[in-house]
């Protein structure tokens, strides 16, 4: 559209409804195609003003309702044949978005008010400062579309994944909102678009309900619109290129505990194990007061500086040094312990300053987080682990806690975060950049309930990540049911179909009513965003994300069955090598110790050695045959003299 | 240099000696009528308590209003004698599928006084059309008034013309004045304009048939009659009940129309009046005259006055 377009409305400013240096009225044609949120340009002699509209009005000559009863002789259908329809009046609110020249700050002027012109968005929107620069940090977010106009809009990464601000946080109502689909087309953006000169950029993913982000490396339908937009945004509809999975096992500790366990798909999922090494820092977080108080701490941290993972020299408990790797050592430790106490009888129920009791509780809440984390805390110390020190750039790391404990949950949470803010902080995570995507954010940083490490972890995030490159992306149905300070902190929020409850709360008192009618019934792929350099929320449209909906995928790729042990152990390896018999493998771990067999199939994995099979049975060490012990003839003590035999 | 407004041209004045004033008649906009009886001539053998004119129907095709406004005031005096301005307009809103747009419009703007006064006002004037008021008699500020007032009047009324005229230049879609065909030779006698009288100030009938006629029932019309008085323009013309009068007025609802006087006029009473019954809906209101008053004519003249000049 050219400049040159004839104005679509005049400011109008009256004693009752006065233009402000922020907020102005404007009326149009009936047939006009302003609507909420649409970007407007008033041009009047010496400054323009882009304002959004934010309300509407429509009202005709009609002074009460009775008049239009008389008109009609009380009759509805006589009103509809009226020979002339009444004068109606169509005038708008728009609050501004920005005024040129800036100073002096005036009250809009009477003017013209024209549709905004792609030009007019990027300057309405201050897109100029980051996307026409030198050195651009624009991010395609989606398009703004009113009145025939399309237009890119672009979010700047300096806000968006910092260090001027980051972290985003999209709320909507289930299933209408689109909050995991746009959080997968901005993350599909950022990844094509990050700037070279902001280096690196990872993203790490936890599924915490069902198959939701596990199919992110697989293409998805997309309609010729969508691909309209892509174009329009300058981005390529293609599905992640380099994406890992992480699941913990089941219970039996072979199969994953995930919905992505497909053959097809086994290349690219990775067992999440954990040994008593790796959980050991936050076995304390997990608990609260109740669980681990001062005593219990100290003892903890006693094990952590002086026990585990060292040789631990204690006549009393053995004559050669413990050492402590794993749950079964640490089980070991506690036993050679009490055997020690009860060697001493009554008289002593102190180890080490240690009461008896604090040691019995804590061996009872480690020992509960590795029966509680069974399948991702193994007994044995051998861990699979997340690839710290070498994340690769544009690398999707999704970690399916979908299926776990909720404790377990917040072992996996607090865990990685911690240890990606401690790669960040020594610059050797592999990237420069990670974002982090939580679901559900309402249950893990609830605005009330008990302070957890969890949500204590989150706060932090989203506090001090900006200055790490460790970015919170999060989504929740409520915005008001989470921590106000870890959605404050979001420097980029963004609305889809939202509740009408929730919407009537205070904290969406600055929305207007129509801004929230909208809100109230957004369709799927729009969204409001607000953004630093938006001084005003704006809506766009955004095309699907070009990968396979969970729900798609989990039709496309069903689940593999649980097998029993032995299957599952060949189903394993046969993913690392599939020339392997299934003959050779069961024979190989026939009358093993199930914990043998884990443990060697655990290294296998970890190892990914050239001949799988030959490197799985030698883990499993040499095979003890059972010695058949004969039954030794015992002389009865009766003798047949016995006269009362 | 433009048009000169009345707070520019009323500082004008005041310097060249006039005394300023800011007089603004009440009901300024409305016209001066003698209340008379002028018998009609019954062209129709009906009675006069009328008859019924059937249901109400859409007019069919483009039907356009015709209305003028007129607003003025004293601005200042020379010495005792009133200068008066004045803005006229005149504009035809047309109708099409239920929406009335602007067809033609046209604006003038009058200053009224004595010759002498108006020599003094001499580069003052610029966009304002001049009309000297007689300068026979003694000064009378009333008189001069009232005088300056007819002129209005006339000047408004021959503003409609030239508009009326114009909008039949170039289409032959029914139009509707607002108020009396006679105005104009061409209005008369044009088959396609009908002219709406709100006002009663002359009536057509005395005595006992002025009874019948002033309670006429909702949706009855009288007879068809030619108004007396009107050699040069002559027209046919009927009374129409829009609305129940009963616990009102005799007035109340009640228009008073004129078309062409021709028989096809005559053929054609009953379904032209079914077609301005239709016009009852919307109604315009908040105007006090709501009850006669079309919601076409009511528009125009809305649009005349949100658009006027100040």
């Amino acid at each position: 559209m050219s400049p040159a377009a004839p104005p679509i409305g005049r400011v109008v400013a009256t004693e009752l409804k006065p233009s402000t240096p922020h907020q102005f009225h404007f009326w149009t044609a009936r047939e006009s195609p302003i609507g909420i949120g649409a970007i407007v340009r008033v041009e009047a002699p010496g400054r323009t003003v882009l304002g959004i509209v934010t309300d509407g009005f429509a009202y005709s000559d009609l002074v009460t309702p009775i008049h239009d009863v008389i008109g009609a002789d009380g009759d509805p259908a006589s009103a509809l044949e009226a020979p002339t329809e009444r004068a109606e009046i169509r005038l708008y609110t728009a609050a501004v978005l920005r005024q040129l020249p800036e100073e002096p700050l005036q009250p809009v002027p009477l003017g013209a008010v024209h549709l905004a012109t792609d030009e007019d968005v990027v300057t309405a929107l201050r897109m100029d400062a980051f996307t026409q620069s030198a050195e651009p940090t624009g991010i395609p977010c989606g398009v703004y579309a009113a009145g025939g106009l399309e237009a890119p809009v672009y979010l700047d990464a300096d806000f968006l994944l910092g260090p001027e601000a980051a972290h985003l946080n999209i709320t909507g109502v289930s299933g209408l909102a689109t909050k995991t689909s746009a959080v997968e087309f901005l993350l599909a953006s950022i990844f094509q678009t990050f700037p070279a000169q902001k280096g690196t950029v990872a993203a790490l993913c936890f599924n915490v309900k069902g198959p939701d982000l596990l199919f992110l490396d697989q293409p998805g339908a997309l309609t010729e619109e969508d691909r309209r937009l892509y174009a329009r945004l300058g981005l390529r509809a293609e599905p992640f290129r380099n994406v890992r999975y992480y699941a913990p096992y089941k219970p039996d500790g072979v199969n994953l505990n995930t919905l992505r366990t497909h053959e097809a798909l086994a290349a690219t999922t990775v067992p999440l194990v954990w040994g008593l090494r790796e959980v050991q820092d936050y076995t304390e977080d997990l608990h609260n007061r109740d669980d681990v108080d001062a005593k219990a701490g100290a003892f903890i941290d006693f094990l952590a500086e002086r026990v585990v993972g060292r040789e631990f020299r204690d006549v009393t408990l053995a004559d050669a040094p413990l050492t402590v790797r794993s749950f079964a050592d640490l089980e070991d430790f506690f036993r050679r312990i009490f055997d020690f106490m009860e060697s001493q009888g009554r008289s002593s129920e102190v180890w080490r300053n240690h009461h008896l009791a604090t040691i019995r509780k804590v061996r009872n809440r480690l020992g509960n987080i590795s029966v509680r984390a069974k399948g991702l805390v193994t007994d044995d110390g051998v861990a699979s682990d997340l690839p710290w020190g070498t994340f690769a750039d544009r690398s999707v790391h999704v970690i399916d806690v979908a299926g776990l404990d909720p404790l377990v949950q917040d072992l996996v949470f607090a865990r990685v975060v911690s240890k990606l803010r401690e790669h960040l902080e020594r610059r050797d995570l592999g990237v420069d950049h990670v974002v982090v995507f939580v679901d559900e954010l309402n249950k893990y940083a609830p605005n009330d309930g008990p302070d957890t490490y969890v949500r204590r972890m989150l706060l932090d995030l989203s506090e001090r990540g900006r200055y790490l490159g460790l970015v919170l992306f999060s989504a929740q149905q409520f915005r008001s049911q989470v921590m106000r300070r870890v959605v404050g902190n979001a420097g980029t929020t963004v609305f889809g179909r939202m509740d009408l409850d929730e919407l009537a709360l205070p904290g969406y008192a600055t929305l207007s009513p129509a801004t929230k009618a909208k809100l109230a019934a957004l369709p799927k792929g729009e969204l409001m965003i607000r953004h630093p350099h938006f001084t005003q929320p704006l809506f766009v449209r955004f095309p699907r994300p070009a990968v396979l909906p969970g729900r798609v995928g989990v039709e496309r790729f069903p689940p593999a069955v649980d097998l029993p042990f032995a299957q599952a152990v060949v189903r394993q390896l046969r993913a690392l090598d599939p020339e392997i018999p299934p003959s050779r493998v069961e024979q190989a771990i026939h009358g093993r110790r199930e914990e043998d067999v884990r443990r060697a199939l655990h290294t296998t994995r970890r190892v990914r050695p050239e001949n799988v099979l030959a490197f799985f049975t030698s883990q499993l060490g040499r095979r003890v045959e059972r010695e058949a012990v004969p039954p030794r003839s015992v002389p009865a003590l009766k003798r047949s003299d016995d006269p009362y035999g | 240099m433009g048009t000169m407004t009345w707070t520019r041209m009323r500082r004008a004045v005041a310097a060249r000696g006039f005394a300023p004033a800011t007089w603004i008649p009440a009901a300024s906009e409305g016209r001066a009528e003698e209340a008379t009886i002028q018998p009609a001539r019954l062209l129709e053998d009906l009675p006069l308590s009328g008859r019924a004119v059937g249901p109400a129907e859409p007019w069919p095709g483009v039907v356009a209003f015709l209305d003028g406004v007129q607003r003025y005031e004293v601005m200042a005096y020379a010495d005792s004698t009133p200068l008066v301005v004045a803005e006229i307009g005149a504009a035809v809103l047309e109708r099409r599928e239920r929406r009335l747009r602007l067809a033609l419009a046209e604006r003038r703007r009058l200053v009224i006084a004595r010759p002498q006064v108006l020599a003094r006002l001499e580069g003052t004037t610029e966009g304002h059309e001049t009309i000297a008021l007689p300068d026979e008699g003694p000064v009378h500020p009333v008189r001069d008034f009232q005088l300056a007032r007819r002129a209005v009047d006339q000047a408004r009324g021959r503003l409609e013309v030239e508009v009326g005229r114009r909008y039949r230049n170039r289409s032959d879609a029914w139009l509707i004045v607002d108020g009396p065909l006679t105005e104009s030779p061409q209005w008369a006698c044009d088959p396609r304009m009908l002219g709406v009288s709100k006002s009663h100030a002359t009536l057509p009938f005395g005595g006992e048939e002025l009874d019948h006629y002033l309670r006429l029932a909702p949706g009855h019309r009288s007879p068809v009659f030619e108004p007396a008085g009107h050699a040069v323009t002559p027209v046919y013309s009927w009374g129409l009940r829009l609305w129940p009068w009963e616990g009102r007025d005799v007035l109340h609802g009640l228009v008073r129309i004129e078309a062409a006087p021709t028989l096809e006029t005559l053929a054609q009473a009953d379904q032209l009046s079914r077609w301005l019954l239709a016009e009852r809906a919307p109604v315009s209101t908040p105007d006090p005259r709501w009850d006669r008053l079309l919601y076409g004519i009511h528009a125009v003249e809305q649009y005349l006055r949100a658009s006027a000049e100040r």
